[in-house]
């Protein structure tokens, strides 16, 4: 910069500039350096000396800010930070204050457009000729799924061995949080250890296949117990068991003397009244399963009403859950490990049989649970004689399986191919030892299947281990890395075979530690994108992007892990081997195929589970005493919802007002109570038009996000507001001053939160902020902790008796009702809302806010990288491609991942 | 067959005695009590265990002393068992086939003017476990010789020696058991 034009510059300083060392150059000169040097069309100096220095100077610094002292150099991570945010204030209108005088409208954009390109320039320079997407490892759910597609092994549980990913940036998939130890390494080869045992077949015929049919209320369970105090009946022929009297006065004595003398073995139903609790854990544990394999579980449920003694029409469609158990430790303190499997309708008086196939894992038995009932001890004095109410009957389950498609199973024949299984002798091969085994075998002493003989030590054959080894390893290691493999890199893993077979090892032995060690490498741990060949690249994208632009395996693992969170199939393998995946129409197809199979189910969880904190759901239990309805039925039900609306969303390609109103909702029998909403049955979700005046709907007003932004006892409009500023709109609120306390709502109900708020708002350091964030969390005032709409408080202290509502009849309440709520606010715009679907109406007339966040949440999720100032014009391409074609959900998907954020490193 | 005659002379002190006479294509004769028959239905469940077991025939079955007749040959049945063990085992063996529902034990050899029926009135369901799990609480107590146990009927009863235990005993285990006694009217 020449010298002179500093000077000539200078002449026109303020005096506050003049007095600075030139040695120092102020960042205001420096600004002017880009006046003079023609870059703007309005001069920043006077800009900001206008609108910005009378709060912002050294003196007021206002909000922390000096502009007089803020340079910039923007390649320095503070000052560029802190100019963004200067950018921001001043495109969103935030800045200058309503109050004071206003820029004229070219003048704001010209200053605007001055300081975009800056930021942009020095952001483009500093990152120059880095790889954007830091190479990463495989996130727990990733490499569970990975292995799972892999070896066609559904349901080996592999995550909870591994250790927590950490998050960057709002998802577990940046390189930032993936960080790796030794500890990782120590479980990825125990972790390919157990692979490997599960995946190979080390018996010649598979398993017998056994139907085993189980009563509920099996020996050593927790059902007997209360079958023996009254919380529960035996049912025949829809009548109480005569040989087992209903619990009355008397309650049935000694429940070993009963299962002993065959009491629960006799073909009766189980009729519960009470769900699982604390204290009660149901398993159908005669059966535990031994080989980790596919099951076909069903089970025949129906609901009645018991009216002591007598069994009646139930009330409607009462709900059971099945759940996976993992038979691990003891089981104490909240029962053992589980995962929900389904949940599935009991009708009244009506048996009606449910089937599904699942997966088990060795170990693991089956959970049941009455969800739907709320009841928990029936104890009075009279037991189950002086009950009345609802009850699920439960026949049978009946397990078959184990299931195969073939043998050896689909697991084996990815590593051995068609190798096949032969009897290991040792006389037939002196010094060569046997394959590692350990015997199935049935480790659980409650359950009653068992494992099949197998006499001797059977073990894959090769009668070519050389030959044979460098053919599997061809097959396997493209699939396990995804992208071809360099025949050097194969012939090493070969010659590791060699080397193990001479040291004595069997031929599968020899294999599985080449395999083991495939799936310890970096190819198999990490995201490795290689750079697409910038000739192939120039046909379909200009040259500037082809420079850091993926390849077609790149691609293809892009695809995949955003749509599936796992590896690529064989028809992405295709594509990609033959160098048409980066077609547009090729792409699109792809994303519409990847999207409709039943595993981008996955990406629903994993970026719901992140984007809007679903993974936290059941961070809290709400107050029993505040919140006497809620359940675990109720809390699975929400997290259903709120998946099976943006499933929705995406299949009807719903634009993003869809994000905050809506015109239906996704439900089952129990959220739509909880929500008011009547004429819904049973317990599958499906979409429900709503009346025109409900809030429902949106994930703005679903109960998941209101649970999730609540602390299980109270409501505050300030994390509610800061997650709407922060997930729905992309605008987060900056932290707390470290040196102010938090605002604690009173569950008296002497004070309401918002006029505590006022108090707090009434500190000017507080006061700017929470103008931002408060408004929508004071409409979602209108919902209790656990979603529930509400006119008034729940107190625990004063207030006046609470109706009943919606809350089922057999719970107790002890709420009662405080004040009123108050869901009115004014936007920091000043525009005015009454209520939350004035709100709703609000936020969603700036639809393409909405859509510019989501895309940028996408963005960072399916790229793994944070998103940069001079990434903003990529996501406003997007959003302007999809908002043209209709702004679809879908459509964005599609949009996103044929832009160059998308295709590049 | 001298083996045989030993072994029947052995069981007599062990409390089981050969009944008929020695007949080399049938099986011996033997008596035995029955624990586990605390109802008069017990008995037909016994007949359908000894349905499972075709080594052994129940001869006869008299529910008012639980002494039960049943042919088998000690010899085939349990072939490594000394003779003061076939009791013990035939017990372990009827047990486990009947998830540990009927045994056997000596019989009972003291005279029967010298036992003390004792009737308790109990209150409970009606219901077979109930009433093996009341059995279960005295049949074993030392002194008891046999015992039944119907809540249809409302009573505990139990031969019992006097010089070994007393009805507050019976009573007591009964309590821990959780079974509710009758008040005395």
């Amino acid at each position: 910069m020449p010298l002179f034009r500093v000077r000539a510059v200078c002449g026109d300083l303020p005096d506050f500039v003049r007095c600075l060392s030139m040695t120092h150059l102020p960042p205001i000169i420096a600004c002017l350096l880009f006046v003079a040097a023609g870059e703007a069309q309005t001069d920043p100096q006077v800009f900001f000396e206008a609108h910005c220095l009378e709060c912002h100077d050294a003196h007021a610094r206002k909000g922390g800010l000096d502009l007089s002292a803020l340079g910039v150099e923007f390649t320095k991570a503070e000052n560029f930070g802190r100019w963004v945010k200067v950018y921001d204030r001043l495109m969103s209108g935030e800045m200058p204050p309503p109050k004071q005088p206003q820029p004229s409208p070219a003048d704001r954009a010209a200053l605007t457009t001055w300081l975009r390109g800056s930021l942009v320039q020095a952001e483009r320079q500093k990152v120059a000729g880095d790889v954007r997407t830091g190479i990463r490892r495989l996130t727990r759910a990733e490499y569970e799924n990975t292995i799972r597609d892999l070896f066609d092994m559904p349901g080996i549980a592999l995550a909870g061995e591994l250790p927590a990913d950490g998050s960057a940036h709002g998802f577990d998939k940046n390189s930032d949080a993936l960080d790796i130890s030794h500890v990782n390494l120590a479980k990825y080869l125990e972790a390919a250890e157990h692979v490997l045992s599960v995946a190979v077949a080390i018996q010649p015929q598979p398993p017998t296949v056994k139907t085993q049919r189980i009563s509920l209320a099996n020996p050593h369970g927790f059902v007997a117990h209360v079958l023996l105090h009254g919380d529960g009946v035996l049912l025949k022929n829809k009548q109480p068991d005569p040989d087992f009297p209903p619990a009355a006065e008397q309650m049935h004595i000694d429940q070993g003397a009963h299962e002993r003398i065959g009491a629960f073995h006799n073909g009766a139903s189980v009729g519960l009244f009470r769900h699982e609790d604390e204290s009660f854990h149901p398993y159908f544990n005669e059966f535990v399963a031994i080989y980790p394999a596919r099951y076909r579980l069903r089970t025949s449920l129906w609901s009645f009403q018991w009216d002591k003694g007598r069994v009646l029409p139930a009330r409607g469609i009462e709900a059971a859950r099945l759940s996976i158990v993992q038979l691990t430790g003891d089981g104490r303190g909240g029962g053992h490990p589980s995962t929900v499997l389904t949940y599935f309708d009991a009708p009244s008086l009506q048996e009606q049989t449910h089937e599904i196939v699942a997966w088990l894992n060795a170990s693991e038995t089956i959970g049941f649970n009455a969800a739907s009932l709320v009841g928990g001890h029936t104890r009075g004095k009279s037991r189950a004689m002086g009950f009345t109410g609802p009850g699920i009957a439960c026949d049978w389950l009946e397990v078959e399986g184990p299931l195969y498609d073939a043998w050896p199973p689909a697991s084996h024949r990815r590593l051995f191919a068609d190798l096949p299984l032969v009897e290991f002798k040792k006389s037939d091969q002196p010094g060569v030892r046997p394959p590692p085994r350990e015997p199935f075998r049935q480790r659980i002493f409650m359950g009653k299947n068992t494992a099949d003989p197998v006499a001797g030590t059977w073990t894959v054959a090769s009668r070519d281990p050389q030959a044979d080894a460098d053919r599997l390893l061809t097959a396997f290691l493209p699939r396990a890395f995804r992208r071809p493999v360099p025949a050097e890199v194969k012939q090493a893993y070969v010659e590791k075979v060699a080397e193990r077979l001479q040291s004595g090892d069997c031929f599968e032995a020899a294999m599985r530690w080449a395999y083991r060690a495939a799936l310890c490498a970096p190819e198999f741990l990490y995201h490795v994108e290689g750079q697409r060949d910038p000739a192939a690249a120039t046909a379909t994208q200009a040259p500037s992007q082809a420079a850091a632009e993926i390849d077609d395996y790149a691609l293809a693992s892009r695809l995949s892990y955003f749509l599936w969170n796992s590896l690529p199939d064989d028809r992405l393998f295709e594509l990609a081997a033959t160098g048409t995946l980066h077609a547009p129409d090729v792409l699109h197809a792809e994303v519409e195929r990847l999207l409709g199979d039943a595993r981008s189910q996955r990406f629903i969880d994993d970026f719901l589970g992140q984007w809007l904190k679903l993974r936290q759901i059941a961070t809290n239990d709400p107050d029993r005493k505040l919140y006497p309805e809620f359940r675990p039925y109720l809390q699975d039900s929400m997290v259903a919802e709120t998946r099976a609306y943006f499933r929705e969303l995406i299949e009807q390609n719903l634009n993003a007002r869809y994000l905050v109103q809506s015109d239906f909702a996704m439900l089952n029998e129990k959220i739509a109570v909880h929500y008011g909403i009547p004429g819904v049955n049973g317990s599958k979700i499906r979409r429900v038009a709503l009346p025109p005046d409900s809030p429902r709907g949106p994930f703005l007003t679903q109960a998941a996000i209101l649970k999730i932004t609540a602390n299980g006892t109270t409501t505050s409009p300030v994390p509610r507001g800061a997650f709407v500023m922060d997930r729905l709109l992309g605008q987060p609120p900056d932290p707390p001053p470290a040196n102010v306390a938090a605002v604690e709502p009173d569950v008296r109900g002497a004070t309401t939160i918002r006029e505590q708020l006022a108090k707090h708002r009434d500190n000017a350091i507080c006061a700017a902020c929470h103008a931002r964030i408060d408004p929508p969390g004071f409409a979602l005032e209108s919902f209790d902790v656990i979603g529930g709409f509400r006119t008034r408080y729940r107190s625990i202290g004063t207030g006046d008796p609470a109706p009943r509502g919606s809350i089922d009849p057999f719970i107790s309440i002890d709420f009662k009702l405080g004040p009123a709520v108050d869901p009115s606010g004014v936007l920091p715009d000043k525009k005015t809302f009454s209520d939350v679907r004035e709100l709703q109406s609000l936020l969603a007339a700036d639809s393409s806010r909405l859509l510019q966040n989501l895309a940028e949440r996408l963005a960072i999720y399916a790229t793994g990288r944070e998103l940069l100032f001079s990434d903003r014009e990529d996501i406003a391409a997007i959003v302007a491609a999809t908002m043209t074609r209709g702004g679809g959900i879908r459509t964005l998907i599609h949009e996103l991942t044929r832009s160059r954020l998308f295709q590049t490193r | 067959m001298w083996r045989q005659y030993l072994l029947s002379l052995l069981l007599i002190p062990a409390g089981a005695a050969w009944c008929l006479a020695d007949d080399a294509a049938q099986p011996q004769q033997f008596q035995h009590q029955i624990t586990g028959l605390f109802a008069q239905e017990r008995v037909q469940d016994l007949r359908e265990l000894f349905k499972t077991l075709p080594q052994f025939k129940l001869v006869d079955v008299d529910f008012e002393t639980a002494e039960a007749t049943i042919a088998y040959d000690p010899a085939k049945a349990f072939p490594n068992a000394k003779a003061n063990q076939v009791v013990e085992q035939f017990d372990n063996l009827l047990r486990n086939a009947s998830k540990h529902t009927f045994g056997v034990k000596p019989l009972c050899t003291l005279d029967s003017a010298r036992l003390k029926l004792v009737e308790i009135q109990v209150i409970g369901l009606d219901c077979k476990g109930c009433c093996l799990g009341a059995y279960d609480a005295i049949y074993r107590l030392k002194g008891v010789e046999y015992a039944t146990a119907s809540f249809k009927v409302g009573k505990v009863t139990a031969r019992i020696d006097p010089e070994k235990i007393d009805r507050t005993e019976l009573e007591t285990a009964l309590k821990q058991r959780g079974v509710q006694l009758q008040a005395a009217e």
